[in-house]
């Protein structure tokens, strides 16, 4: 789901992995579950504009999905996350993991070790 | 399959010293070609193609004029290169609805909202269909309108009936298409004309009423052409 060539260390919290609007829509998804485009927009405080070209991505990347609702005559986008945060962070942590390991073998798993110790 | 074999060895020995020029013409016009391709400004994009087309005719036309022996060639080149074209301008303006049905994933909206086809009807014969796209957009082309769950979110039914009266203008008005959006078309470029924006806009404002049209436009300008 994480695309290595794409994380960025220097950058905070989430943003390391995710665009600041992709982090952004997934954080309010973690927080509340599910969730209407507006008030996506309301809980991110992005202008719909900007949040809607993100939404068909993080669609189309499989991280949420949306089924079409029909509410008093009216039809909306109802987003759930796909993943949960944990799900997530096993899984960019395995990624950058596997990567240590093929780049440097025995000597990451040792700094792993240690790193595991100082903890 | 012998004769053309014949008329390239002697494509080959009669352009000999005019080689280059119509070279030049052919690279020219395949690389204007992948030029327009990349340009993002429509009217520019439109120009290049044009470019591209005129060299590329002058191309042909050289090769023409300059071929001594056998014109078999030239003519099959010519005639391909017609059939190619029209085939591209007809199939694509026939086409490029179902085209964008299948590439959207497209469905009838009567089926989510059933008053919608209702309303179309009433202005046109073309059938409506919504795609999964939470950008609010609605565009006509052929005879089916499309429009996006994220306009269908965003607007009440007056001014979701303003959107769909402007997209039926289109409809109605689309069976003359002027030389310069078949043009436009063949270039892969589509640019709104201002225009015809206009007059669809006024359409809409009598239908719909020109209160629904305004809000509609203020809550999402420039997403429905």
């Amino acid at each position: 789901m994480v695309k290595l060539d794409q994380i960025n260390i220097s950058n905070d919290g989430l943003t390391k992995f995710f665009s600041p609007i992709e982090a952004a829509i997934l954080r309010a998804l973690w927080a509340d579950g599910e969730m209407t485009t507006s008030e996506l927009t309301g809980k991110t405080n992005i202008p719909l504009t900007s949040v809607a070209g993100t939404l068909d991505r993080l669609v189309k990347a499989g991280y949420t999905t949306r089924r079409t609702e029909k509410v008093n005559g009216r039809v909306r986008f109802m987003y759930e996350p796909v993943f949960s945060e944990e799900e997530a962070a096993t899984e960019i942590t395995t990624k950058i993991l596997d990567s240590l390991v093929d780049t440097f073998g025995p000597l990451a798993v040792e700094n792993f070790s240690k790193y595991t110790d100082k903890k | 399959m012998n004769l053309i074999i014949n008329d390239i060895h002697c494509y080959g020995q009669c352009l000999r010293s005019w080689a280059p020029f119509v070279a030049l013409f052919v690279v020219l016009s395949i690389a204007l070609i992948a030029i327009s391709l990349v340009l993002s400004n429509p009217r520019n994009r439109l120009k290049i193609f044009l470019f591209a087309q005129s060299s590329g005719i002058l191309a042909i036309a050289l090769t023409y004029y300059i071929m001594e022996c056998s014109q078999m060639l030239s003519l099959y080149l010519y005639s391909a290169y017609l059939l190619v074209s029209t085939l591209i301008i007809f199939g694509a303006l026939r086409y490029y609805d179902r085209i964008m049905i299948r590439k959207l994933e497209a469905k009838p909206a009567g089926s989510i909202l059933n008053w919608t086809q209702d309303f179309v009807d009433m202005l046109t014969s073309a059938k409506l269909y919504y795609f999964e796209s939470a950008i609010p957009k609605a565009f006509a082309s052929g005879k089916s309108i499309f429009i996006s769950i994220g306009l269908l979110e965003m607007l009440d039914d007056a001014e979701l009936k303003a959107v769909l009266a402007h997209e039926a203008w289109h409809i109605r008005h689309n069976s003359g298409m002027p030389f310069m959006k078949q043009l436009a078309l063949m270039a892969f470029s589509s640019e709104a004309d201002p225009e015809l924006e206009l007059m669809a806009d006024r359409f809409a404002a009598q239908i719909a009423g020109s209160q629904a049209l305004l809000s509609a436009r203020n809550k999402v300008d420039r997403v429905f052409i």
